[in-house]
Parts: structure tokens; sequence; C-alpha cells
């Protein structure tokens, strides 16, 4: 599409805002873009051309290390600073958590490690049997009776067999029982941290980012989940199996132990250095498939939008960037891993040779046998399996730590209100000198009082960021008032408990979520213990009965995505069947008509007659005829009420309200 | 050799080569074929790593015999050098095969990913219709990365292969007998094992599943969690995830259950394996056909010999799993463009003279004039405007799912698959009957059908009701393009009166906008995509509902300021508020009228009456019902 063809320099404005927003304008817009294409990494990150020496390859490769190593502790510490969103809990408070799972199922733990220690044990004992037999082989060859060879073999091969059967049903053993013992603390896990969802206070969830929220829920409780399940059984096998294959070595013979455990200590400084710096490489790892995942989800749901603005091409650079962004966390954590690779490899492979040697001196001198050799030999193969394991359970599990802690944060968000004892006389709403601010100075309300008449219908209109949203949550007792008060029949209404209040009075917005889950559940959710017939009733009430019983299970049919599709007017009937059967005597609608999709409008009417018939209405409205078929109307510029009455007295008045009404009509 | 992040071109750029499609097979085919140098260095060093651990057990055991029990020095000394060598050799192509291992998962993970937003920029609003979202997402999320785990064990199996056929040789040199002892128990022991996989990898399955259930809940729950806190209902569905919860667990344990089998039976087989080798072991050096170092060897190898064998395992495993992603995968990428993108001689006019006609309601837009439609029907409003823009009719009941329930097994699964097979070829053949004909919307005399889908988009916007905003900067979600002077994104952004959205961001034009707008208020963001698309000033713009989320004074505003912003260029609006009306060149009535075709129940929507705004209030009945019904909606 062509540019206009009157453009001016860019840079000037266009004369049409009001002074500080276009100072604000000019200042902020980058001129530069034109064109340009975003950089997805700084320069510094791109390595040098192969054609330079391998001394400054290496050199930059340290640099660019470096660097990626504190854009990842840079991206941690934003991702755990308590002061955005919602809170973290601290290690010591998972700690604790995890230890009272774990506290509940001591009898499991113990299993699990005793069953663990007995399949090791058995593991263990084979290649000191084959060093046994490898001894008295060479022994019978030595004094030339190896045609008795036969029976010895017939009878290590019966020990070894036995002993390989019970390692077999050991190693059967302490999987499931680890496997019963990480799904059975998952799944606690994991239905606390929803109930501590389900127990966030309102003003906390009424507040629009919900972001924070679903990482926490999908990628936070992935990592848990993978930890859980798979890391700590794992880690716990492997633990019990170094320590004891350690222990075994040095009692076969502690001199060919030697290379082992020096080499071993050797390498575990390094294995520290790279545990320290591991989660951070992982957490950002995550979070960039997640960025991945986010602005593909944007192409894909928003398809025809990117075909309908042509910006294929600026999609996929997107991809690209978010690609190559993903690519630098992934090459920070392969650096790692490289870096401890050579030390683990060297570490691994080294003992092999020295104790070999050392084997060959000890023999020699007669320190140690042949079978000795074999067995430590054996073992050195035997013990850097699980110490590989050991080191990247650990890493997970410190990856699932931090995940953990911000998964718990969500239980240690402190509650909003406090509940009294007092309940309603009547169901009169006031509200008086209403002041509030969501920053700090800023008040968006100056002052408001406002009084309802149960049953009566008023229209709350006004410019956008008037404040008329923010009465409405204050009269809904979703937040209370930073000075003054709202009560119900004479009670502040944040002091009741939430199940008192919701029968009073109900925000109703412009969302209407159909959840994953039978239409019953949809619509009784309002009401604990709810019946059918009620629910059936509220269903009737909104014209929605028909289209349930042409369901294909009726009231037990799943809605949602992937289930029983529903469109947007039938999802607006189950959000108002909810509120009859949740029947508050009071409703606040905000932006009601959005909840109302034109396209569905006619529909609607009777439905939405028959929730609020009998109800004191606070309609925040954005279309006229709301407020003029309402008893009154308060018009709300910059946090005050501006006029107040009927129609026909505003219209009298000729104030805004009759300015805006003459646009509407003439 | 390749590296990540690579670009992939496929479906973007017509000349790019496509992968194979015609088969799930024949695209994890594609994608090996696809890694070329990578894939065959990554199994050369693989190699290389493999061989110290190949032939360590040999080297004992000849190390033993001439050096050690000969207490000869000297062999010893040569022995242990060329232990040395071969050990260092070993170790240190450990992170060079790490690096190309990593290189290979993300080639294909990252390849996968870039070929799924290809596919989606390709198929446009066709994939809507298609395809459920949620499954083309896991397509790039979580079968992208089942590629990359299927490269590198790929690689890894092989290179234990090559050295089970080294360690092959070198026992068969040393010992027939036991030579073919090892050879085929190895074997022996993997085919008596592999029954165990298939019941573990249906567990698995179904575990993932719960799994995956139980996280959309997750996120279900916190979605709606404004209406379980305000309205109730937390307990209901905290129970319900618990319940879910426990079966995922139950699912998780059974698999664990499967699992610990198929790790027991490992340890017996190998334990078996290893006893049967020391058993015929000792009895060769009884009788003097085997030394004693020689023997050793033997039980490294019975050792070793499990690794090669874990590694087969898991690689039935992971190409089980492959091919079930390649499945879905394939079934995405195979997808058709329902029209031709043949460059053709045709040209649209000039806009600017140029009348936009629909030939089915015999609806008419003036070339640069603002004509407002109305219908007692918002759906055939919103359908008139698809039809305007060349888009295929919203459909979300036509979508075919990309692979059968995870739940479904077997033949129920294939059956499955192919039904959704046939469903989607049905589909693809409907398109293009659809397309393939004139499309019935003429812009200055020439059928939209008959000029490429790209010309159409470059001069007719159409804004349906659900315009995504992009995660970015105000200045880049107001001006994807890049093109625009600050004067006209300010005119552009008060023209759809959306100051409000700049004031409210501390960082102006820089402040970032969050994915689809969260954070911003429906009008806003309602606003917000109405200033973008006046700001491309497209030679036609079609408007669908533009202002239903915005309140009564800046819908006055919006009103107000729309005709002049767009003045000497073709706009059309879909609205029934008068607000908006009221400043309309042109108003147009929709309304049904009795079908030409008797028999044929479907109603057909004309164009029953064209004027002002005060003309046809004043004087059509019709019209008036309809433009004051909604105002009565909340009576």
């Amino acid at each position: 599409m062509s540019v206009r063809s009157d453009a001016r320099p860019s840079g000037r404005g266009s004369d049409l805002l009001r002074d500080d927003l276009a100072h604000h304008s000019a200042s902020t817009w980058d001129p530069t873009r034109h064109g340009a294409h975003e950089r997805a990494v700084p320069p510094e990150l791109v390595p040098p051309p192969r054609t330079v020496g391998l001394v400054r390859r290496l050199r930059a490769l340290r640099t660019r290390h470096l660097l990626r190593r504190r854009r990842a502790e840079h991206f941690v510490a934003g991702a755990m600073s308590p002061d955005r969103g919602l809170p973290i809990a601290t290690a010591r408070q998972v700690v604790t958590f995890l230890g009272e799972l774990l506290g509940r199922r001591r009898g499991l733990l113990v299993a699990v490690l005793l069953l663990n220690a007995g399949a090791a044990l058995a593991s263990l004992f084979v290649p000191r049997l084959l060093g046994d037999l490898v001894d008295r082989t060479a022994s019978l060859l030595a004094l030339g009776r190896g045609s008795e060879a036969g029976d010895t073999a017939t009878r290590a091969a019966l020990v070894v067999l036995a002993v390989v059967a019970l390692q077999a049903a050991l190693t059967f053993g302490a999987k499931l029982a680890s496997a019963v013992l990480g799904q059975g603390v998952l799944a606690e896990a994991r239905e606390s941290v929803v109930r501590a969802i389900l127990r966030l206070p309102l003003s906390r969830v009424e507040q629009a980012a919900s972001g924070d929220l679903v990482t926490r829920v999908t990628r936070d409780a992935g990592t848990m989940s993978d930890g859980v399940r798979w890391a700590l059984p794992e880690a716990i096998i492997a633990s019990v199996m170094v320590l004891l294959t350690v222990v075994a070595m040095v009692l076969n013979s502690p001199l060919l132990a030697l290379p082992t455990l020096v080499l071993m200590g050797a390498a575990t400084l390094q294995v520290l250095r790279y545990l320290r710096r591991a989660p951070a490489a992982y957490l950002l790892e995550g979070d960039t498939y997640s960025r991945i995942n986010t602005s593909l989800t944007e192409t894909v749901e928003g398809a025809r939008t990117v075909e309908a603005l042509r910006l294929g091409q600026r999609r996929r650079d997107a991809g690209r960037r978010d690609i190559a962004v993903s690519g630098q966390a992934e090459r920070y954590g392969m650096t790692l891993r490289n870096l401890l690779f050579i030390v683990m490899d060297l570490a691994f492979s080294l003992p092999r040779v020295l104790t070999l040697a050392l084997g060959a001196i000890g023999y020699e001198r007669g320190w140690v046998g042949l079978g000795q050799i074999t067995a430590a030999m054996l073992y050195i193969e035997a013990v850097w399996g699980p110490f590989d394991m050991l080191v990247h359970t650990i890493d997970r599990l410190q990856v699932a730590l931090a995940s953990t802690t911000r998964l718990l944060g969500v239980a240690i968000v402190p509650a909003d209100r406090e509940v009294g004892s007092d309940r309603p006389a009547d169901p009169a709403i006031a509200g008086r000198d209403l002041r509030f601010a969501y920053r700090a100075e800023h008040d968006v309300l100056h002052g408001v009082s406002l009084d309802l008449t149960p049953g009566e219908r008023l229209a709350v209109v006004g410019p956008s960021g008037s404040g008329k949203s923010t009465l409405g949550r204050l009269l809904a007792g979703i937040n209370g008032p930073r000075t003054g008060s709202v009560t119900v029949g004479g009670v502040e209404i944040t002091t009741l408990p939430l199940d008192v209040l919701r029968t009073e009075v109900s925000l109703v917005t412009q969302e209407h979520h159909v959840f994953v889950g039978s239409v019953r559940d949809n619509v009784g959710l309002a009401r604990d213990g709810s019946t059918d017939a009620e629910v059936e009733q509220a269903l009737r009430s909104v014209d929605a009965w028909s289209w349930v019983e042409s369901l294909p299970a009726g009231l037990d049919t799943t809605l949602g995505a992937g289930h029983q599709s529903v469109s947007p007017g039938r999802a607006q009937q189950i959000a108002l069947a909810r509120l009859v059967l949740a029947d508050p005597h009071t409703l606040v609608l905000d932006e009601a008509t959005s909840l109302i999709d034109p396209r569905t409008a006619q529909h609607l009417e009777g439905s939405m007659n028959a929730l609020l018939t009998g109800r004191t209405v606070v309609a925040i409205a954005h279309r006229l005829h709301t407020a003029h078929d309402a008893d009154r109307i308060a018009v709300v510029i910059d946090g005050r009420v501006a006029e107040l009455g009927s129609h026909d007295e505003l219209v009298a008045l000729d104030g805004e309200y009759a300015r805006l009404w003459e646009a509407w009509t003439s | 050799m390749k590296d990540f992040p690579q670009t992939v071109d496929a479906y973007a750029d017509p000349a790019a080569p496509h992968p194979d499609t015609r088969s799930p097979a024949a695209y994890l085919w594609w994608l090996v074929r696809d890694q070329g140098v990578l894939f065959l260095a990554a199994l050369l060093v693989a190699i290389v790593w493999m061989i110290p651990q190949a032939l360590a057990p040999w080297m004992l055991g000849r190390a033993i015999d001439q050096a050690i029990v000969p207490h000869d020095n000297a062999a010893l000394v040569r022995w242990l050098a060329l232990f040395a060598l071969v050990t260092v050799v070993g170790a240190s192509s450990g992170f060079v095969y790490h690096t190309l291992a990593v290189r290979q998962w993300l080639v294909a993970l990252y390849g996968t990913t870039q070929l799924v937003t290809n596919k989606a920029v390709r198929l446009g609003h066709v994939l809507t219709r298609r395809a459920p979202s949620g499954e083309v997402l896991s397509v790039a999320s979580s079968d992208s990365n089942e590629f990359g785990g299927f490269m590198e064990i790929t690689v890894r199996a092989a290179s234990q292969a090559v050295a089970y056929v080294i360690v092959a040789v070198l026992v068969l040199v040393t010992s027939p007998r036991l030579g073919v002892l090892v050879l085929l128990a190895a074997p022996a022991v993997v085919v008596l094992a592999l029954p165990l996989l298939r019941p573990l990898g249906a567990r698995q399955a179904l575990e993932r599943s719960r799994t995956s259930t139980l996280t959309s809940m997750a996120t279900d729950i916190v979605a709606g969690l404004r209406i379980l806190r305000g309205v109730g209902g937390e307990e209901r569905f905290a129970d319900n995830y618990a319940r879910a919860s426990q079966s995922a667990r139950d699912a998780g344990i059974s698999a664990g259950r499967w699992q610990a089998a198929v790790d027991g039976v490992g340890v017996l087989l190998s334990g078996l394996l290893l006893t049967g080798l020391l058993w015929a072991g000792v009895r060769e050096v009884g009788a003097g056909r085997l030394t004693v170092g020689e023997f050793v060897s033997f039980l490294g190898y019975g050792l070793f010999m499990t690794q090669p064998l874990r590694s087969f395992f898991e690689l039935v495993q992971k190409g089980t799993r492959a091919l079930v992603s390649a499945h879905r995968t394939v079934a995405l990428l195979d997808q058709p463009v329902p029209w031709s993108d043949d460059p053709t001689e045709v040209a649209l006019p000039a806009a600017a003279t140029a009348e936009l006609t629909d030939l089915a309601t015999g609806f008419t837009a003036r070339p640069g004039r603002l004509t407002m439609v109305v219908c007692a029907d918002p759906e055939r409003t919103a359908a008139l405007a698809d039809r305007l823009g060349r888009y295929l009719p919203t459909e979300e009941s036509a979508q075919v799912q990309l692979a059968p329930d995870a739940e479904l097994k077997g033949r129920a699964a294939r059956t499955e698959r192919r039904r959704q097979r046939e469903r989607r070829a049905t589909l693809a053949a409907q398109e293009r009957a659809l397309t393939s004909t004139s499309w019935g919307v003429t812009l200055g005399g020439v059928d939209l059908g008959e000029v490429p889908l790209d010309a159409v988009r470059e001069r007719v916007l159409v804004c349906d009701t659900g315009p995504t905003v992009f995660a970015g900067t105000l200045q880049d979600a107001l001006d994807p393009h890049r093109r625009l002077s600050l004067a006209e994104a300010e005119e552009a952004l008060v023209a759809a009166s959306a100051e409000d959205v700049l004031d409210a961001l501390p960082e102006g034009w820089q402040g970032q906008v969050e994915e689809r707008g969260r954070g911003l208020s429906g009008g806003q963001r309602q606003r917000l995509t109405l200033a973008r698309a006046l700001a491309l000033d497209p030679d036609v713009l079609v408007l669908v509902e533009p202002t239903s989320a915005v309140d009564a004074h800046t819908e006055a505003r919006i009103a107000a300021r729309l005709g002049g912003f767009r003045a000497g260029r073709t706009t059309v609006v879909m609205t029934a508020s008068p607000l908006l009306l009221h400043h309309a060149d042109e108003v147009t009535l929709l309304a049904p009228e009795p079908s030409p075709h008797p028999g044929t129940d479907a109603t057909v929507y004309r164009v029953v009456a064209t004027g002002t705004h005060r003309d046809l209030w004043s004087h059509h009945l019709d019209y008036r019902s309809v433009v004051s019904r909604t105002e009565e909606v909340q009576r």
C-alpha cells in the first residue's frame, strides 16, 4: 500500500496532539527504523571469520562466552526479582515444602533408598565375583589343573546368575518405587499450586497481566515435573551407585582405586563450577523457547491479520530473530557443557590407563592379583555412568528448584482483605468520598460519593480513562478504596467473606470465558452444591436450555477448545446463566456492550433482560441508549461525578451529556 | 557444514526446495538428508569417540597376556603408551562429538519450527479454517524436539553399531566359538526385550497426553480466574484438577512400572549374557584354547555390549515417537494452497476510479466514498466483508485434527488417521471449487479471482472483528512496515482516537505492547488496530464493526474523523451504529429476499435500499427498525 503522498519529513509531528502528548510522541518516535531490520544478537556475539588464527578465535570464543554468561545471569536476576508481578518463594520455603511432601511418604522413601542400595550392592558384587574367577582360573592354570576349570566355571556361573537375578528383581523394585514416589510427590505439589492459584486475592486476579501466571503453570510446572519425575529418582539412584562403587573399589584394592579417586576429585572442582553456572543457562534456554512459541502463536492465530496486512516476511523475520536469540542461549549452555566434558572425559578415561599401569607394577611386586586388576577395571567402567548421571540430574534439579520457587510464590501472596463478622442488613450500597490510586500519588478517583437505591438502574458514562471502571470495581468490592468507604447494608464491603460478597454484588466484565468442562460445571460453578434443576432453570431463563438439550450429552457435554465448540453468543449466555444462578442483588456491568457482541445482539436481548430484572444495576455504558433507558445517569469526568440525574434532567442541564446525546441523535 | 540457526526458505521462496512430505518416513529421511555433511561428520566423530571404549577390553587383555603375566616391562610400556594414546584421542573427541550432536539436534528443531512458520504464513487465513491452532503449534514446539532427539540417537546408535562390528571382528579373531556366542547372544537379548517396548511406549504416550491435558486445565483455570474468583467455583475446579492430576499420576506409575520392567529385564538379560560368557570362557581357558588376558577381554566385552543394546532400545523408542510426530508434521506441511500463484496478465485498475461490486448481493462501493452497510444479521455483513477481500468463509467446524487422539491405539488410530486424511482432501477440493471459477466480486470490472492474491491484498484491506495485535513496540504495532513519518503515525492515531494508548506508555512509541495486545483494554485494542489499518492507507478499506468495544464519547470522535482521514479513497464500514452511519456518504441496507430458486431454503440477502442515513431513517421503515433495534438491546 502506498505511503501517503503528502508525507512530511519524518521526525516532525502532526500538530494534532495536545502539547505534552505531542512532546511525548516526538521524543519517543524513532525515525531511524525506516526499513531497518532489527539485529537479534549484538555484533559482539558473531564469531570472527575462520581465516583468523586459532588463538584469536579461541580468545573471541571466550569473550562471547563471558558475554553470554552475563546475559543469562541478567535474565535470571530479572526472572527471580520479586518486584515484578507475583512474588517468588525462597529456596528454603521450597525445601521445607518438599520436605513435608517427602515426610508424608517416609516409608516409601526408605523403600526407595533401600531397594536402590540393594540393587547397587548386587551390581557391585558381580565384578568382584568375576575378578575372583579370573584369579582362580589363573591359579588352576598355573598349577596345571586346567581341566578342573569346567567345575569352577559352573559354580561361578550359578552364583553370578543368582546375583544377577537378585539385581534384576531389586532394580525392578527400585525403579517402580521411585516412580510411585516421584509421581505422588509431583501430583500433590501441582495440586497444591493450583489450589494456591484459586486462592489468589481478588484484587490481584483483576490486575490485567496474567502472562506471568500462565508461564508459571505451564513452563515452570513442566520443569518442576521433569525434575520430580525423572531427575529426583535418578539422582537418588546415581548417588547411591557412586558412593557404593567407590567403597567397593577401595575394598577391592585401595591402590588401584587411587587414580579414580584422585581424578574424580579433580573433576569435581570443574563439576562444581559447571553446576554453579548451568541453571542460568537452562532457565534462559527455556525462556527463549517460550518466546519462540509465543510469537509463533501470534503468527498462527493471527494468520488472517498477517495475510491482510502482508506481514508474512515480518513474521518470518520475527520467528528467525527468536530462533537466533534461542541459538545464543543454546550456545552458552553448549560451551558450558563442553568445558565440563573436556575435563570429565579425561577424568573418566585416564584412570583406565593409570590403573592398568599401577596394576602392572603392583602385580610385579606382588601387591595385587590379576583378579583385583580385572575387578578394578570393571569398576572404573561402572562408576562413571552414575557419576555422569549425577551431574546431569543435579543440574536439572537446580532448574526444577528455581521453577518451584516461582510456583510456590503464588502461595505466598498476602490476602487483600480481612473478613469481619458483620453481615449486611439490607441491599443498599453506598460509596463515601472514594479515592483510589493504582500508582502511589496518582489518584484516579477524587472523592466520589454515590448512593445506589435498591432496584434502580444507574448508567455511568464518561470518556475512556475517566475512572468509571475503577468506580465500578470499588462498588463491586474488588478493590478497597484508598480513602472513604463502600458499604452494603451498613457493612464495609471488603470485610465480607467472598461467598457472601458474591450473593450481594457481581462485577460483569466483557470477558466470557468458557471452561473446558461440562455444561453443568460451566454454569454450576456460580453456586456450590447447585442441583441440575437449578442449573437448568438458570439456562432456561437466558434462553439457552433448548441449545443444551440439543447437545450430544446434554448437561454432561464437554465444552471448550478441542471439544464441543461454543459460539460467542452461547458463551455470553453461559456467562449470564452463571450470574442468574449466583443471584446477587446488585450487578456492576463494565463494558457490558462488549459482552453483547453486536453479531449476536439480537439473540441476547431476552437473556440479558432476564438477568437484570429485579436487580440493582450499575451499567458502565458505552452505548448512549443504555444511559437513556436508565433511571439515573452519572457522568464521570477526570475522576469526579460531573453530572448526576435522569436523562431528562441532564439534557435540560445542557452539559456534557446533553452535547453527546445531540451527536447521537442528530 | 550446516550450523544453527540456519535460514529455511521452503514455502516462502518458490525456488527453495520443499521437504519430502509424501510419507512420515520420507519426511524423517529428508531431515537426515537435509543435514548433509553435518550428519556424516557427527557420525565420524561419534565413531572416533566410541573406538577407545570398544578397544579398551582388548588392549587390557593383550597387556595382561603379553606384559603383566610374563613381567615384560618393555612390552608393558609399549601397551600402556598405545592405550594412553587411544584413550586421549577418544576423550578429546568427546566435546567435538557433543558440539556436533547439539548442532544436529538444533538444526532439526529450529528447521521444523521455521517450516511451520513459513507454512502458516503461506496458508494465511486458510490455515485457521483447516487445522486447530493448538495442533499447529505443537508441531513447532514438541514434534520438532522429537526430530532433534531422533537425529542424535540415530548417529549414536549408528556409531555403536560400528563399535559392535569392531568388537565382532576382534572376538571372532580371538576365539571363533566365544565370538559367535557374543555376536548371536547380544542381538538375541535385544529381540527378547523388544516386546516390552511396545506397551511401555503406549503407556508413556498416555502419560504425556494426560500431562498435557493437565497443563491445558491449569491454563484454562488461569484464563478464567477472574470468573472463578469473581463468581465462584474454586472448589469445583480444584477438585476437577485434582482428579485429572491423579489420573495422570496413575498413568505415570503405570508407565513407570513398565519402565522398571524393561530396566529389570535389561539387567537380567545382560547378566545372562555375561554369565554365559564367563561359563564358556573359563572352560575355554581350562582347555587351553584361550589365555587369561583374552578371557578378561571377553568379560569386558560382555559388559560393553550392553551399551549398543541400550542405544538400540532408545532408537526404537525415539524412532517410534519421531514417526508419530512426522505424521502430524506431514499432515500440516502437505496442505495445499487453494489457489494458484501463477502471475497473470490481468491487473486491477486504479482504484480512484474503480467501483467495487459484489455480484451476489448487488452491493457497490463507489470510488473515493465512505459507504456503510447495515443488516439485521451482522453475520451477513461480516460475510460480505470477507467476500470483498477474497477471503474464504470462516468455518471452524471445517477444521480437521492433524493427528488422532493420543488415547486411540493401533487399528483405531490408523482408521482415524485415514479418515482425517480424507476429510482434509475433501476440504481442499471444496476450497479449490470455490476459487477456481470467478470470485464474484469485481474492482473496476475485473474479477478479484483473476488476479494474484497478493495484488488483491495490496489494494484491498479488510479488517475483520478480531484482528491480532502483535507484541513489540507501539511504533511497530502501528507501523509494522516501518514506512511512516511521525506526522503520519500521529494522524492515524488521532483519527482512530487512540492517543490514550500512547499516553499510557511511559516509553511512548518505544513502549512494549504485549502479545495479542494483552494489557490493553478491549476498546484500546480495537482503536489501535483501527489506527494501524488507517495508517496503511489502502486504496480500498473494509472495516467490520470497527467501534463495537468503544465508548460513545470516543465513537463519536472516531465517526467525525474517519471520513476526513479517508477522503478520496474507497471505504466500506459494516455497522449499525447511528453515530457512525451519520457520517457516511452513502448507506446500504442488506435484507433477505425470497430465494429466486424455489425449493432451496438458503435465504439470499441483497441490497434493498441505498441513500444517506437521514433519508433512510426518515423514509425506510425496515432500516429504521434495524438501526433502532441495536439501540434497544439493553432495555
